[in-house]
């Protein structure tokens, strides 16, 4: 019988031997298979949780409409993920080999996990465990740098998760009954109209500041960035979007669970000076950034400032801030997959040393560019639509200030991304790259345009199931 | 008791941010584990087995024993004793440290702690600007790991304010907590040892 609660102990059960087993064996065919057969557990589990809308499993999991719709977007870049990875360690010694597959499989379950937890508590736990796993896929090609990268992605997400268990803590205290803490969302939302409001203020500071660092957002963006650099392109690809998206859910749990009390204005102000600060961190370095994987993560903390400042604007910014996050998942994932073939076509990661790279590879090439256009929401990119809905939000809102410092700031950002890019595509290297350089079968781009196409579709015309779950979403949040 | 133990805890913060030499930072966490073993005893409203071995694992094993003896042995293995380069002096870490002290008295008189005892939260706001002042102040990865570990402690104080009828799940959540700062004592200090100095492969130019 295939209840809720059957579904979530089949998928951790699932997980747990998947992942046990893909650790502990050296056959790479047979690694292979088990991860792919673990990409289609997890496809199969997300259609059942759908069957399952509204429904509580267990009493710690939830098939909310976010949890879903996230989960679903986990799904799709969870075959694309392990597709590329399979080609990115073809070459690692066995061991390494079945310890990427192991530490790909518990952040897969780990994610899941915290997008259908049913409190905060079991988001955190969740959220802890997403950075054990993803630390061992950081630290994958064992060098100096990115052993720099692990420490710091650890120690900072370790600091970060502290500062955020002390918010949840606060939840505590407002309800004045620390048992109240394993309670659902639906639950502790009925007490907090009641809790003193400096309690809840200070529970959002600090939860907003603890996730930041999973959704990469300023104050604790950098250890992202870092991770980016160093991390095997498909790992980066999950980093910037499902894992992101981990941080998005707790900070938007937090925010509509105290939405309907008297700090919803204060929240929205330090979501909006959090957002901003990101664009202006994200446009100060992205010029400077001579990496061509860190200009990416700065594209990361820019769109995740325009969730956060559309997501505190309200109105139909929630709407613009669900969209965005949906469509920078696709843009992103396709666009790290491709900056990885870039890396064997070119022999380098260095913006200098790149260069002529659709006379040697026209398909990444295009597929670059075409990301690339998704990605600074350019039309026909699904994600101009969120960022005019983010635009119109804040005329709505009377924020004129914002909206012209936002759109001077995304100017800047889509310059210096497209001469970028431009430079990466058409020019000559600037100095010779001193990498090994691969062929790349086009066939291996395929992924990537499917993942543009969902992104520009969208521009044309959004499925009305979509549009339905993402104002199921919003609905508790005040118009 | 519990209000004198918890100053001790506050004295010990003021300590740490001062002093320069590793071994101390060290002996200083051992002894915060201790009494945060006596505080959270002291905080048992009924005491039982299950209890009490919950209570001295996390702090008495964790706290008391384990990472103090990693913290010795990363002395040990990288032969650092003391820290070299700190962005302030100490006199101005002591004046920094006693802002952040006076800070956490004010906000927390501000808050209505009732039924909390008010001690828990001054120390645990001044534990958690302390740690973040040792991370910012300093340049060794070590002292950023002390400032780690008070952090840690800041939670644990916090969580033990709640009461002793804390939720199973919020132990998982503070042991997996500990778990995590042994795993980064444990396995990235000794495998970063050559690079006490300081971490900057990563940057833009």
């Amino acid at each position: 019988m295939l209840t809720a609660n059957n579904i979530i102990i089949g998928f951790f059960s699932a997980s747990l031997l998947t992942g046990l087993l893909a650790g502990l064996v050296r056959s790479k065919p047979l690694i292979r298979t088990l991860t792919a057969l673990y990409a289609a557990i997890h496809l199969a589990f997300t259609l059942s949780a759908w069957m399952h809308k509204g429904e509580t499993a267990l009493g710690y999991f939830t098939f909310d409409p976010l949890g879903l719709l996230l989960l679903s977007v986990l799904s799709i870049l969870a075959v694309t993920t392990i597709y590329h990875g399979f080609i990115y360690v073809k070459d690692d010694p066995p061991r390494v080999y079945s310890i990427y597959h192991a530490a790909l499989i518990a952040l897969i379950a780990s994610m899941t996990g915290a997008y259908l937890a049913n409190g905060m508590t079991m988001v955190w736990i969740f959220v802890e465990a997403t950075t054990l796993a993803v630390a061992a896929l950081i630290y994958h090609d064992r060098s100096a740098m990115a052993l720099e990268a692990t420490w710091k992605y650890v120690f900072v997400c370790s600091v970060g998760i502290a500062l955020a268990y002390i918010g949840i803590l606060f939840l505590g205290f407002t309800t004045r009954d620390a048992r109240l803490l394993h309670l659902s969302f639906s639950s502790v939302a009925g007490i907090a109209k009641l809790a003193n409001p400096l309690y809840l203020k200070i529970a959002f500071v600090f939860v907003l500041v603890g996730y930041s660092t999973k959704m990469g957002l300023f104050p604790m963006h950098t250890v992202t960035v870092d991770a980016h650099t160093v991390a095997p392109p498909p790992i980066s690809a999950f980093i910037s979007t499902t894992l992101m998206n981990v941080g998005f859910l707790a900070i938007f749990r937090i925010y509509e669970l105290f939405s309907a009390t008297s700090v919803l204005t204060f929240m929205n102000h330090t979501l909006l000076l959090s957002g901003f600060l990101s664009l202006l961190i994200s446009a100060g370095y992205m010029l400077k950034a001579k990496h061509n994987k860190r200009m990416l993560a700065y594209s990361s903390l820019e769109n995740m400032g325009i969730v956060a400042i559309a997501l505190g604007t309200g109105g139909i910014g929630y709407y613009a801030a669900i969209l965005h996050i949906v469509l920078h998942s696709f843009a992103k994932a396709g666009l790290f997959y491709q900056i990885g073939q870039s890396y064997k076509v070119l022999g380098t990661y260095n913006l200098d040393e790149s260069g002529n790279y659709m006379n040697l590879f026209p398909s990444g090439a295009t597929a670059l560019l075409l990301g690339l256009l998704c990605i600074t929401a350019i039309p026909p990119s699904g994600m101009f639509i969120s960022e005019l809905l983010m635009f119109k939000a804040l005329v709505a809102e009377g924020n004129f200030v914002l909206l012209i410092l936002s759109a001077t700031l995304l100017c800047y950002i889509l310059y210096a991304l497209l001469t970028r890019a431009l430079h990466i595509v058409f020019s000559q290297p600037r100095s010779r790259a001193a990498g090994v350089k691969v062929t790349v079968s086009p066939w291996q781009t395929v992924s990537q345009y499917l993942l543009f196409a969902m992104v520009i579709l969208v521009c044309f015309s959004q499925p009305v199931f979509f549009r339905d779950i993402v104002n199921e979403i919003i609905k508790n949040l005040p118009r | 008791m519990t209000n004198m133990l918890i100053i001790v805890f506050a004295v010990s913060l003021i300590y740490l941010s001062v002093t320069e030499r590793f071994r101390i930072y060290a002996g200083l966490v051992g002894f915060q584990g201790v009494l945060l073993f006596g505080i959270s005893f002291l905080q048992l409203d009924r005491i039982t087995l299950a209890t009490v071995i919950f209570v001295a694992t996390e702090t008495l094993i964790f706290k008391v024993v384990v990472v103090p003896y990693l913290l010795f042995a990363v002395i040990r293995r990288t032969g650092v004793v003391r820290v070299h380069e700190k962005a302030l002096p100490s006199f101005y870490s002591l004046l920094f440290v006693t802002v952040g002290l006076l800070l956490s008295i004010v906000v927390s008189f501000s808050m209505n702690t009732t039924p909390y005892n008010l001690m828990f939260f001054i120390v645990s706001f001044f534990a958690v600007y302390t740690g973040l002042f040792l991370i910012i102040s300093h340049r060794k990865i070590f002292s950023h790991l002390v400032g780690f570990l008070v952090i840690e402690n800041a939670v644990l104080l916090l969580s033990i304010a709640i009461g002793s009828d804390i939720p199973m799940l919020l132990n998982i959540g503070i042991l997996l907590d500990i778990f995590v700062s042994v795993l980064i004592l444990g396995i990235f200090v000794m495998r970063l040892r050559q690079h006490t100095e300081d971490l900057t492969i990563l940057k833009d130019d």
